[in-house]
């Protein structure tokens, strides 16, 4: 009957409810933290990214602008808005500054995401008593007390957050800034919890070890000016033996096939062509002619100063094997316009940049992180618009070197101390410099500027010297351009108040947490 | 009422009584209905002779003869008058009609049933004496109208006129009184009186009262409408020259503020019903015929080739034909969205196609064709003023430290004008609609099939827009109880885009480029910089070339529409299930070419290619149940339903570098190690019961409730389900005996409604902490697998965003409709926010959220906040002269709102609006206690003109000096009055948020002549001219600047109006209000004029309509903004983004003729 089978459609239709199941949808795409970090490779696969991506947007453009730029060892091009306008060069850098806020995001998501590690990895811990979760706890905590360094160091005062996920809980932000020396404290108490939970020897090519730990712990303690401390973590590292000078300077900062070499203590790890993954370095520091055919690259937007390229001693091999000037070469970088190896030339009569010439305001370029073109011929060296995979050094032997050098040192006027000499002149001596007999901070400061040119560390030495001493030096620059005819278009920064020591706390951090701007609170 | 009444006899309670206690209350509603199918099978003869014979004798006699059973109470047989006839061999019909004369039931027949009821109260007994009746209606110019309804007052007799106008009734009695309706025309009664002919002229109508309106799952008259919606119908928004019908309706709809993205054909474009709803997405829910159509637009990013995305987010319904809407409907507030529940939040736009009308089959044939341009060009120096402005900066050498002299330049007026970017980037474009379609019904199928080509050309160089559709819809009544339909839409778009908005943006890029470049070189090749002097002059980047070479497209392939049974159990109880998809195809490619010059020059390298595909389908099942009645001076809508659906996205994306030849195919290069191939999948699904009644009594007092219960799979276990109920009611005041004398006020209704409703966009699986797999860090330490790390913090306790929304409404009639007006007021209070938690940066999670960054672990969503808009929304509709050869009608519309952000989840929360930019700054706060997107920075406070200024007032920002602060500088006020200028010193400096918009129509015919004129506008919002910081940075005299630049401030001209040049410091480049305008517009929106070819012309080629018309979209804007077009919208749609200008793409103006022709 007609009607029967309309009821029963009407009963199956209007009765339809969906099982319970139909709104459950689970991700397709990834896996949920309560089925994960299961095994050690998970844990080991996560620290791992702690050396890479996070970094990113420090890398990227801050790392030159106050390493380098702030420190006179580098220039940027003429008011690029994407490096400040100028304000690194003048000393002027202020609170709404993008590269300001992205330093301060990008060591504040690195100590984020190790701390979140941390915590995520102690609840596992805690509930499952999985060993082989602890060497994860503790490679997340050295790469935290790195961030709080570089926080302590850029910042001064600061906050510091153990716990985001309660923090985002809270409802309450307004967290105060801690005093820089509480901030270095907390970054020495996670190198010490690392340097115990850490092996001797890297489980993988390039992850750092207690040595590690102990080599950052002598940088931190040399910065505050314990001496004392920074000597002895520094001999921890030198008397393992487990750490050289790499012999080749050069190929340290060119290639990637020296990553992970026996000088390397920590180091950023970089995986070529992927943007936010590789090392950029070279597609900003580059000149445009050697990153032909890629035409997203090469902007020379940061190059030497004046300054630094007079800094070099006659006969220091480090300035040749660290920047490029009218007359640099190298037959192993080919591209479209140089078919049989890169040639550096500036020689235009008063011309303009083309695609073969450099006329930049120094008519030089760093070599440092320069992988050369894209198709370099070298499958093993790959690089791209994006960047290459050329590891980036925060700590390399030779710093616990001059480290150790300089705790020796320590508040006297000079030093013959042997051990102190003999660590000094390994590095001094690699640059094809005669052996000194006697240090002075002068000189160690001098080399450290050499050394470490281009490696984001130079105004951090000079800042550590206090406000005095760090203006002379700054005020004392040169920091202009050359003008066609060769002549110098004098610019000179301006450093006039002890506040300038630190980068501003970024506008948009104020504007959120007005405690920022109230002055430091003890943390311990 | 009549159900429960039938629930009582024998025959349900014998047969169907067990089953019904089963069943839910749907069913049992269905069941009892179902039992009033009628039935018209009744031949057979009976032969009968009776005289006062009591009535159960005789049902006896016909069972005998016929086999026809009764069913009935014996209590209502009580009142049964006796009954006598004589008949032989007469149809059932017939003796039934004499025994059920003038008795106090009635009967129906049900199979070989024949159930007696009693008569509604408001059916009254059919006459005995009768005539036959026929005519013609006609309209006023005396032409036939198709589809009238006629029927007899108070039974239901009835039926319709057909294409000639002309109606048939049988058996009629003198009494009836005769009803003829049509919309659009005014309703007219006429008494029977026995005619065999009744002729009738039918009105026009001015009122909207009898319209009808779609409330979702239904529609209604709108006198019944007790909530806020607005309604517009296909001739309000046909013919205009823009890819969607978002844009059409722009400034048509109180209420409803319309503001384009992108003037990129098929660009993004804001839609906001009534003021901002949330912090999160605020694009309503677009439902087209039942179809909620899910599915996003957007194109890839231009990121991948290098440099910052631009603008992406597309216009969803620019991928539909507005060529085929019938109506457009627009719920308003939370009493009429309520039905939606979870995904009315932000508003519904109930979007009614065409559908094919019983009659003749019409073929209609739409068409404009029309050209494009620039509206205005900006005042950027020539080369001339370019060479007088450099030597002028480099007079002042000792303080712009500019020291290049170059020969060239030292006299301008023997230069030429130099390169006009502006021409070379700007182009003039075409635009052409075509549009097919057929319809008609015959019997019991109606029709309509359409065909469509849009095309589009940017007034970008290289940009477009094409769209192909086809529409097909078929209705057919399958059986006098089963309606079943089904319609198909498909369609093709491809838009062709160029980077727009932001600091790669080729407008932002173009603005600045030095006239002294050639865009390309004698050889035809492009240029980037040409040396004069020893000093290159350009753009690493040749705006031309960008937008020339790259080729970056966007095409969707879409398939969406229904298939339903609706079956009529009675002429009260429907029953619908409709069967919803939506399937899309979007396909987005960005192609690079390797074009390096001869003399090594790079112009664009690498050569690159993506192709991002991928594939979303979309289903729903609805099942609603719906039951009319009216009784006496009662009137009931019950709706009761059920929707269940699931949603589906697969991504797949592959990238390729080095193509041979600049081939654009991937399988002419080798993979791209920046870009490894990617892919993700998505899925969720929602599962809803709804019920809504309406009542009215008496015409007067009307109610309407209405409840939604959603479960939706964005949420926890435990969090799944959202209740959303909402009440409104509505008095009409006209209709009260008092008001029956009421002259010039012949309508007067107010309105009522509370409700609430939900937003649930949240990304998908947020409730949880997931691991983000990092593919591209595969190989790190020499690893093989994916590493993992937390992706977001988890919260399983995340719930539904709730919008409450308080409205009263005021309609009003005056002089017989001929003003109507509607006035609403609102109050919409948004609660429990679905808010990613802002945290300051410093605590190591995303700061930006939900800006899903690629190395940040998301901060938790949490529902907080709150956000309230007030409002008002006002519409006029005047026909101000009608006669019959003269009409001048106007309409108003007005919206305004006030938004304010009444807290975050914390007293400090803040969200940031940045640009875009490879350094972005932030231009917008929104926080507690100010308007969402509200611009954030410095006051300004002249110049410092004199060293006294420098020295006297609070210290300035930088050190005073040639390099810091000098004369010349801007001096910014000091704020917090700690006498120095710092960062503490910013604060609101603009909001992006208009005090009202309006639209202002004014429509004249003369006999066949028509013209239209439509202004709209905004009033009292501000932009941030960010181009103006390109364009009058005095930064880096190698750049081009507006001609304003050369009355600057310098020791020659110290009264200057501009800052000096200063190229040491960004001190006179702060966000700050020197870059916020005045955004108010008004703009010629539209003028169209319209001719009818009279019918004598046309009516030998059967042609029964010939409409051509010229048109004029976008004529001239009113404004003091001194950009391209103060119509700027949101960067892909974000509120926190709004009003920005940075290398926006200008609105076009167009021209178009065009003509509509229906055979």
């Amino acid at each position: 009957m007609k009607n029967s089978l309309l009821y029963i459609l009407l009963v199956s239709v209007t009765l339809i409810s969906c099982s319970k199941d139909f709104l459950n949808r689970p991700s397709l795409n990834n896996p949920t933290l309560s089925d994960y970090y299961t095994n050690a490779a998970q844990v080991e696969g996560a620290t791992g990214l702690l050396y890479n991506q996070v970094w990113y947007n420090w890398l990227d453009k801050a790392y030159h602008c106050i390493g380098e730029v702030y420190g006179g060892n580098m220039l940027t091009s003429a008011g690029d808005p994407n490096y400040g306008n100028n304000t690194y060069v003048y000393f002027t850098v202020q609170s709404t500054d993008g590269q300001d806020l992205l330093a301060w995001q990008a060591f504040y998501q690195v100590a984020g995401n190790a701390t979140v590690l941390i915590n995520t990895f102690q609840q596992i811990r805690n509930s499952s008593n999985a060993s082989f979760i602890d060497p994860g706890i503790a490679e997340a905590r050295f790469i935290r007390g790195v961030a709080y360094f570089f926080i302590a160091r850029t910042f001064g005062d600061a906050p510091i957050v153990t716990d985001p996920v309660a923090l985002a809980g809270s409802g309450d932000y307004n967290l105060p800034r801690y005093l820089q020396s509480d901030v270095l404290k907390f970054a020495l108490n996670d190198m010490a919890a690392a340097e115990a939970g850490l092996s001797a020897t890297p489980y993988q090519g390039g992850r750092v070890t207690k040595y590690s730990a102990a080599g950052m712990a002598a940088k931190i303690y040399l910065y505050e000016g314990n001496y004392d401390s920074a000597m002895i973590k520094a001999n921890e590292v030198i008397s393992s033996n487990q750490y050289s000078l790499y012999p080749s300077y050069v190929d340290m900062f060119t290639t990637a096939k020296a990553n992970n070499n026996p000088e390397s203590l920590f180091a950023l790890q970089w995986i070529a062509g992927g943007y936010s993954y590789a090392n950029d370095i070279q597609a900003y520091a580059g000149p445009a002619p050697l990153m032909k055919p890629d035409f997203n690259t090469g902007y020379s937007s940061v190059i030497p100063t004046l300054d630094l390229l007079n800094a070099y001693d006659t006969g220091d091999l480090r300035k040749g094997w660290s920047i490029m000037q009218q007359g640099y070469s190298n037959s192993n970088w080919k591209n479209s316009l140089f078919p049989s190896g890169f040639s550096y030339d500036t020689t235009v009569g008063g011309g303009a940049d083309d695609a073969y010439h450099i006329t930049n305001g120094t008519r030089s370029n760093s070599l440092k992180y320069i992988n050369g073109p894209a198709n370099n011929g070298n499958p093993s060296d790959p690089t791209s618009a994006f960047g290459d995979g050329l590891c980036l050094y925060v700590l390399r032997y030779a710093d616990v070197l001059l480290i150790y050098a300089e705790a020796v040192l320590g508040t006297n006027a000079s030093t013959s101390d042997p051990s102190a000499l003999s660590a000094f002149n390994l590095v001094h001596a690699r640059a094809g410099l005669t052996p000194v007999t006697s240090l002075t901070k002068q000189q160690i400061l001098h080399e450290r500027r050499v050394e470490f040119a281009f490696e984001g560390d130079y105004w951090y030495d000079i800042q550590r010297q206090g406000f005095t001493m760090a203006s002379q030096i700054i005020n004392a620059q040169e920091r202009g351009t050359l003008n066609g005819d060769g002549t110098i278009n004098h610019v000179g920064a301006t450093f006039t108040t002890p506040s300038q020591l630190y980068l501003p706390i970024p506008s948009d951090e104020v504007v959120a947490d007005p405690k920022l701007a109230m002055p430091a609170v003890p943390y311990y | 009422m009549q159900f429960i009444a039938l629930c009582k006899s024998r025959f349900l309670a014998g047969r169907f009584i067990k089953t019904l206690m089963v069943m839910k209350i749907t069913v049992f509603l269905v069941l009892v209905a179902s039992m009033n199918v009628s039935a018209k099978v009744y031949s057979q003869k009976l032969t009968l002779t009776e005289k006062n014979a009591p009535l159960d004798k005789l049902f006896t006699e016909i069972k005998k003869q016929t086999g026809y059973t009764f069913v009935y109470t014996e209590s209502i047989l009580k009142k049964a008058r006796t009954v006598s006839l004589q008949v032989v061999d007469v149809s059932l019909e017939k003796v039934l009609q004499i025994c059920f004369q003038n008795q106090p039931f009635t009967y129906e027949i049900v199979e070989k049933t024949i159930v007696i009821k009693p008569i509604a109260d408001a059916e009254v007994l059919i006459p005995v004496a009768t005539t036959d009746i026929t005519g013609i209606v006609t309209d006023p110019d005396g032409k036939p109208i198709s589809g009238v309804s006629v029927e007899v007052k108070g039974i239901k007799q009835g039926t319709e006129t057909d294409v000639n106008g002309i109606f048939k009734l049988k058996g009629v009695s003198a009494s009836a009184v005769l009803v003829f309706s049509s919309v659009g025309y005014e309703k007219q009664e006429i008494v029977a009186s026995n005619n065999p002919v009744i002729n009738v002229s039918l009105k026009l109508n001015s009122s909207t009262l009898g319209d009808i309106v779609v409330i979702g799952y239904g529609s209604t008259k709108r006198a019944n409408i007790t909530s806020a919606i607005s309604s517009i119908s296909e001739k309000d928004i046909k013919n205009l020259p823009v890819a969607g019908a978002d844009q059409m309706i722009q400034g048509k709809i109180p209420g409803v503020t319309v503001t384009t993205n992108s003037g990129q054909p098929g660009g993004g474009v804001s839609i906001l019903v009534r003021g901002i709803t949330t912090v999160n997405n605020n694009q309503p829910l677009y439902v087209i015929d039942g179809v909620p159509i899910i599915a996003s637009t957007s194109s890839g990013g231009m990121d991948y080739l290098g440099g910052v995305a631009g603008q992406t987010v597309q216009s969803p319904l620019a991928t539909l034909n507005p060529n085929d809407i019938a109506s457009i409907d627009v719920l308003k507030d939370a009493s009429a969205q309520a039905i939606y529940g979870a995904a009315g939040g932000n508003g519904v736009v109930l979007i009614t196609t065409k559908k094919g009308k019983p009659g003749e089959g019409k073929l209609e044939y739409d068409l404009y064709y029309g050209q494009q341009q620039l509206q205005k060009k900006l005042p950027i120096m020539n080369l001339r003023q370019y060479a007088q402005y450099y030597n002028s900066v480099l007079a002042e050498g000792t303080t712009t430290g500019v020291t290049d002299t170059i020969g060239e330049f030292l006299n301008p007026s023997v230069l030429g004008s130099g390169t006009d970017w502006q021409d070379a980037v700007f182009q003039t474009g075409n635009i052409q609609n075509h549009q097919l379609s057929f319809s008609g019904g015959q019997g019991k199928t109606n029709y309509y099939f359409s065909g469509n080509y849009f095309g589009q050309d940017g007034i970008l160089i290289n940009t477009g827009f094409q769209r192909y559709s086809l529409r097909m819809s078929v209705d057919q009544q399958v059986k006098n109880w089963l309606k079943a339909g089904v319609s198909g839409n498909l369609s093709r778009s491809d838009q062709k885009l160029a980077v727009t908005d932001g600091q790669q943006s080729v407008i932002a890029a173009m603005l600045y480029n030095s006239p002294a470049t050639p865009v390309k070189a004698f050889d035809g090749s492009y240029v980037n910089t040409t040396p004069i002097a020893g000093v290159p002059f350009g753009n690493a980047q040749n705006p031309v070339a960008l937008a020339a070479l790259r080729n970056v497209h966007s095409i969707q392939s879409k398939a969406y529409g229904n298939l339903y049974a609706e079956i009529q159990f009675t002429k009260d109880i429907s029953f619908r299930n409709q069967l919803n998809y939506d399937f899309q195809l979007n396909d987005n490619t960005a192609f690079q070419p390797n074009i390096v010059n001869p003399d090594g020059t790079v112009i664009l390298s690498p050569s690159k290619l993506r192709v991002d595909k991928s594939d979303s389908y979309y289903y729903g099942l609805q099942t609603y149940l719906t039951y009319n009645h009216i009784f006496g001076k009662h009137a009931l809508n019950f709706l009761l339903g059920h929707e269940a659906s699931y949603n589906h996205y697969d991504d797949a994306n592959v990238s390729v570098t080095g193509l041979t030849l600049n081939i654009q195919s991937l399988s002419a290069g080798t993979p791209d190690p920046a870009a490894p191939a990617g892919g993700s999948t998505y899925d969720g699904a929602s599962e809803s019961y709804f019920a809504r009644l309406l009542y009215t009594y008496d015409n007067r007092y009307s109610v309407t409730l209405s409840g939604r219960r959603d479960g939706s799979s964005n949420f926890g276990p435990d969090k799944r389900i959202g209740y959303f109920p909402a009440v409104s009611a509505g008095w009409t005041i006209s209709n009260e005996k008092f008001a029956q004398d009421w002259k010039t006020l012949s309508f007067l209704k107010l309105r009522l409604g509370y409700g609430s409703v939900g937003v649930s966009s949240v990304p998908a699986n947020t409730y949880t902490t997931n691991i983000r797999l990092a593919s591209n860090a595969v190989g790190l330490f020499g690893q093989s697998g994916v590493p993992g790390i937390p992706a977001n913090v988890g919260n399983p306790s995340l719930s539904w965003e709730s919008v409450v929304t308080y409205n009263a409404g005021l309609e009003a009639g005056f002089l017989n409709g001929r003003i109507e007006l509607t006035i609403d007021l609102y109050k919409k209070i948004t609660t429990q926010m679905l808010l990613a938690t802002t945290l300051p940066s410093f605590a190591g999670l995303d700061p930006n959220p939900p800006n899903n960054n690629y190395d940040e672990i998301e901060p938790p969503y949490t529902n907080a906040g709150q956000m309230t808009n007030t409002g008002v929304d006002l519409g006029i509709t005047s026909h101000n002269i009608k006669t019959r050869d003269f009409g001048w009608n106007t309409i108003i519309v007005f919206s305004q709102y006030k938004n304010i952000l009444d807290k975050l989840n914390a007293p400090g929360a803040v969200l940031f609006g940045k640009s875009q930019a490879f350094a972005p700054v932030t231009l917008t706060e929104s926080l507690a206690g100010q308007p969402v997107g509200s611009f954030y920075g410095f006051v300004t406070n002249g110049l410092y003109r004199t060293m006294t200024d420098l020295t006297s007032g609070p210290t300035p920002m930088l050190p005073v000096g040639v390099q810091g602060t000098w004369l010349g500088d801007i001096r910014y006020k000091d704020l917090n009055g700690d006498k120095a200028i710092t960062s503490a010193d910013q604060t609101f400096i603009g909001n992006p948020n208009p005090k009202f918009t309006y639209g202002f129509t004014n429509s004249f015919s003369y006999k066949g002549l028509d013209l239209s004129i439509f202004l709209t506008g905004v009033y009292g919002d501000q932009i941030y001219n960010y181009s103006r910081m390109e364009t009058e940075s005095l930064f880096n005299v190698y750049e081009n600047q507006l001609s304003t630049v050369l009355n600057r401030y310098s020791a020659a001209n110290p009264n200057g109006s501009l800052p000096r040049y200063n190229q040491y410091n960004e001190n006179n480049l702060k966000i700050s209000d020197r870059f916020i305008e005045n955004g108010s517009y008004m703009r010629i929106q539209n003028i169209s004029l319209g001719y009818n070819l009279p019918g004598k012309v046309i009516g030998r080629a059967k042609i029964s309509s010939f409409r051509i018309y010229v048109a004029g979209q976008n004529l001239h804007t009113f404004t003091k903004y001194s950009g391209y077009d103060p119509e700027l919208g949101a960067f892909n749609n974000n509120v926190l983004t709004q009003n920005i200008d940075y290398g926006h793409y200008p609105n076009p103006r167009s021209l178009t003729v065009g003509a509509n022709i229906v055979f």
